[in-house]
């Protein structure tokens, strides 16, 4: 249960870099009206790939997000971490220089940290040799860039912290931040996460024969796997009472979370490890499963994930399934940020009171049981009290968070 | 808004490290003592193409004489570091964990970038094979950040929370703060946290090409690792190595004001405040920025600024080279090396200090554990 001498914590700003939009309000209503943001990969030449389609953000133009950075100092992830925390600050409507003096900072999630810089250098290698790679894009490689590159485009002084927990990245960050302010170590946390296409993820994926080759159909008889994704996404958290004192919007109160590790092998869910965590997610926010209106769904759209976690969610809810949808379905998979769109589109969602849909489902799977509403097409509205947020992850890594109407 | 409250200590109950020392603290702190740096010998077939620069490297090693056979193929070298300074940590640490302990028992490893050789194998493969998917789908998973960790919690069934953190050289501290929070808030009862680092001829030029480190600095590599647990809950027949204090970090980026020497100044006055420690009781520094002449000075300053006089230095990477995100771990380490080795009538108390090139910086306070119990 919920500790009162803790502070409560609430989600006063949103950020979004997506395929589908720039913007938190482009993006949700890009969701909201079922549109697909993947198509022909352009970022990298896609000759001999059988499979080449991705979620791009084609039109991330940084000079035009960022006031601080420069675009040529610092890899793909990190632009596009720190334009969604740029605009989750905006979103805010919080006094910068006020910001800046604050106790605040950042912790964004990653799966493949700065990969494209990785693959240039990669390049670099392969055909000059590596003692002739570029010093200049060395420095922009570790994955850690990704939360300076907040604190930096920002000015914050506190907590930088980059956590590279793979596919649940962005949630582990809003549940690491919110214990930072809840527990007074900070005023305000910038948390999300911010992954980019590169060739090797996608040749992983496709090897591990998760990939799609052209379409993300979550929860569909016929889906055959992930398409893979990018973007930046950014929440602003801070104590309800000083969003209350200033007058802020309140998109939604962070309940709580919970994290939890499978602990058995590095790439298959396990259903039995993913129920415990959503035990520990509805104990930590002080919730049953009988409040949870919906349930934003990992739903890469591999037939194992889908199936494994409708199994994981029958575990805890019985037969009385909430609506459960996945916008991988038209963002792809955008890794390390795939939770953070999850969390940020739950936040629009109570707000503005919908249901986010599923694109691409022609026939639900009847082999993930009766009931499963994965709010197929486009979305409905709904009123919604207290909604779920699943992301997994390699190496078993479950991380899962809960977001409620401010009561 | 807030106030920094007073923390709860976190008892350190073992501790594991692979370095170029060798295996296990004492190797540590025997080079230490002696002042004779590790193992200038990088081992495996890629030891040709390391750049012109001294080295220090894990002395080579087989996995398979701490793990066994089975199961191992696929690991890279770096989750191979990992495990074995794991398997230390928690035989140190005591009695076999219970099922019921090992769901309250995580993970969080302070690393940068993972296996840049497992990740650059894989990304060279899209490059140099007849097809450019033809990467080998067992190695793909070596290339996620969080592999080491996540392998650290398959080999011994730890199913609490299982944290990556990346933070270039404060990595290792951030892994003790994320640590400290974690226990605290009842997210984990028991952590196994530290830092790694794992040198590769594609990491060694990516350092030498960078130009960063001063001169004649050699590169390092290992991992070091502390299973800690809430030390106010700790059954007193527990022996305790330390206990971990304050830990806490800023980012103070290149360009701005207060500069990292104000910033890294503020972080030790805030760690020390908040552990009860006066500047007067600090009996030792374990440095973080001795590779870095600027960092170093930044370092010495902000030190000065707060301690007056400077009181015995702990200088690790002579021994160990500069190890990156596994700095402030190897720091730490070289910190219980010494108090092992050389006994004083008294607990004493260290800072741990960091400064990054990104920007970051860090300090830690440690004490000694009192003759094997908490307090």
């Amino acid at each position: 249960m919920p500790d009162d001498t803790l502070r409560r914590v609430v989600v006063t700003g949103l950020g979004a870099v997506s395929s589908v939009g720039i913007g938190a309000d482009a993006f949700a209503a890009a969701i909201r009206a079922g549109t697909t943001g993947t198509g022909p990969i352009t970022s990298f030449d896609t000759s001999g790939f059988p499979h080449v389609m991705a979620g791009e953000v084609r039109d991330f133009d940084p000079d035009a997000l960022l006031e601080n950075l420069s675009p040529d100092q610092w890899g793909r992830s990190s632009l596009l971490g720190a334009a969604a925390a740029r605009q989750a600050v905006v979103d805010a409507d919080l006094d910068p220089e006020l910001l800046a003096r604050s106790r605040a900072g950042s912790i964004m999630g990653t799966t493949g940290g700065e990969s494209t810089v990785l693959q240039q250098l990669t390049e670099q290698w392969v055909h000059q040799g590596l003692k002739s790679i570029d010093p200049h894009i060395v420095a922009q490689a570790p994955a850690s860039q990704i939360a300076n590159a907040v604190n930096s485009e920002l000015g914050l002084t506190g907590d930088a912290q980059t956590v590279p927990t793979a596919c649940s990245a962005s949630n582990f960050a809003l549940g690491y931040a919110y214990d930072l302010v809840r527990t007074g170590e900070a005023d305000i946390m910038l948390a999300g996460g911010a992954d980019a296409v590169n060739r090797a993820t996608h040749a992983g994926f496709f090897q591990l024969g998760a990939l799609a080759e052209h379409t993300c159909r979550p929860f569909d008889a016929n889906r055959s796997g992930i398409l893979t994704g990018e973007g930046g996404v950014a929440l602003l958290l801070e104590p309800l009472e000083h969003a209350l004192a200033r007058g802020a919007r309140i998109y939604a109160e962070l309940l709580g979370y919970g994290v939890n590790c499978d602990a058995r092998h590095m790439v298959n869910p396990d259903s039995t490890s993913i129920a415990a965590c959503i035990r520990r997610a509805h104990r930590s926010a002080g919730v049953g499963p009988e409040q949870i209106d919906y349930i934003c769904a990992h739903g890469t759209g591999t037939p194992t994930n889908d199936a494994t976690e409708v199994r994981a969610v029958r575990e805890v809810f019985g037969d009385r399934l909430p609506p459960i949808s996945s916008i991988k379905s038209m963002i792809g998979h955008t890794m390390g940020a795939a939770s953070g769109f999850g969390a940020l589109i739950c936040c629009k969602a109570l707000q503005d009171g919908f249901l986010p849909p599923t694109a691409n489902v022609a026939r639900v799977d009847q082999r993930l049981g009766p009931g499963v509403d994965c709010v197929p097409g486009s979305s409905r509205p709904a009123h919604l009290s207290v909604v779920q947020n699943h992301g997994f992850a390699f190496g078993g890594n479950n991380a899962i968070t809960i977001l409620g109407r401010v009561a | 808004m807030s106030t920094a409250v007073a923390v709860r200590p976190l008892a350190v109950t073992g501790c594991g490290v692979v370095s170029p020392a060798g295996l296990g603290l004492d190797r540590l702190g025997h080079l230490l003592h002696a002042a004779v740096p590790g193992n200038a010998e990088p081992a495996g077939d890629d030891a040709a193409d390391f750049p012109p620069g001294p080295l220090r490297a894990v002395p080579e090693f087989r996995l398979a004489d701490h793990l066994g056979r089975k199961g191992t193929k696929n690991l890279d070298r770096m989750t191979a570091l990992g495990l074995i300074a794991t398997k230390l940590a928690l035989e140190q640490a005591g009695a076999e964990l219970t099922a019921e302990e090992r769901d309250a028992t995580g993970v969080a490893l302070g690393t940068s970038t993972g296996s840049i050789r497992s990740a650059s194998a894989v990304s060279r493969d899209t490059l140099v094979q007849e097809r450019p998917y033809q990467v080998n789908p067992s190695q793909f998973p070596n290339t996620v950040m969080n592999s080491c960790a996540g392998q650290l919690a398959i080999w011994n069934s730890l199913r609490g929370v299982n944290a990556t953190l990346a933070g270039g050289q404060l990595s290792s501290l951030f892994a003790m703060r994320y640590a400290r929070v974690a226990i605290s808030q009842g997210n984990a009862a028991r952590l196994v946290v530290g830092g790694i680092e794992e040198l590769s001829p594609q990491y060694a030029w990516a350092w030498h090409r960078a130009g960063a480190l001063t001169p004649g600095t050699a590169l390092g590599e290992g991992c070091a690792v502390f299973v800690v647990e809430d030390a106010a809950g700790l059954a007193a027949d527990r022996p305790v190595l330390a206990e971990v204090l304050a830990c806490e970090v800023g980012f103070y980026g290149a360009t701005r004001r207060p500069g990292r020497t104000e910033g890294l100044a503020l972080s030790v006055r805030r760690a020390l405040d908040r552990s009860g420690v006066a500047p007067e009781q600090v009996d030792a520094v374990s440095l973080g920025a001795t590779s870095y002449s600027a960092l170093n000075r930044v370092e010495q300053r902000a030190l000065r600024a707060v301690l007056g006089a400077l009181p015995a230095q702990v200088s690790v990477h002579d021994v160990v080279g500069e190890c990156y995100s596994a700095s402030g771990a190897m720091q730490l380490a070289a910190l219980l090396a010494h108090w092992q080795r050389v006994p004083a009538p008294r607990p004493r108390t260290a800072l741990v200090t960091s400064v990054g090139l990104d920007g970051n910086v860090g300090a830690l306070v440690v004490r000694e554990g009192r003759g094997g119990r908490p307090d």
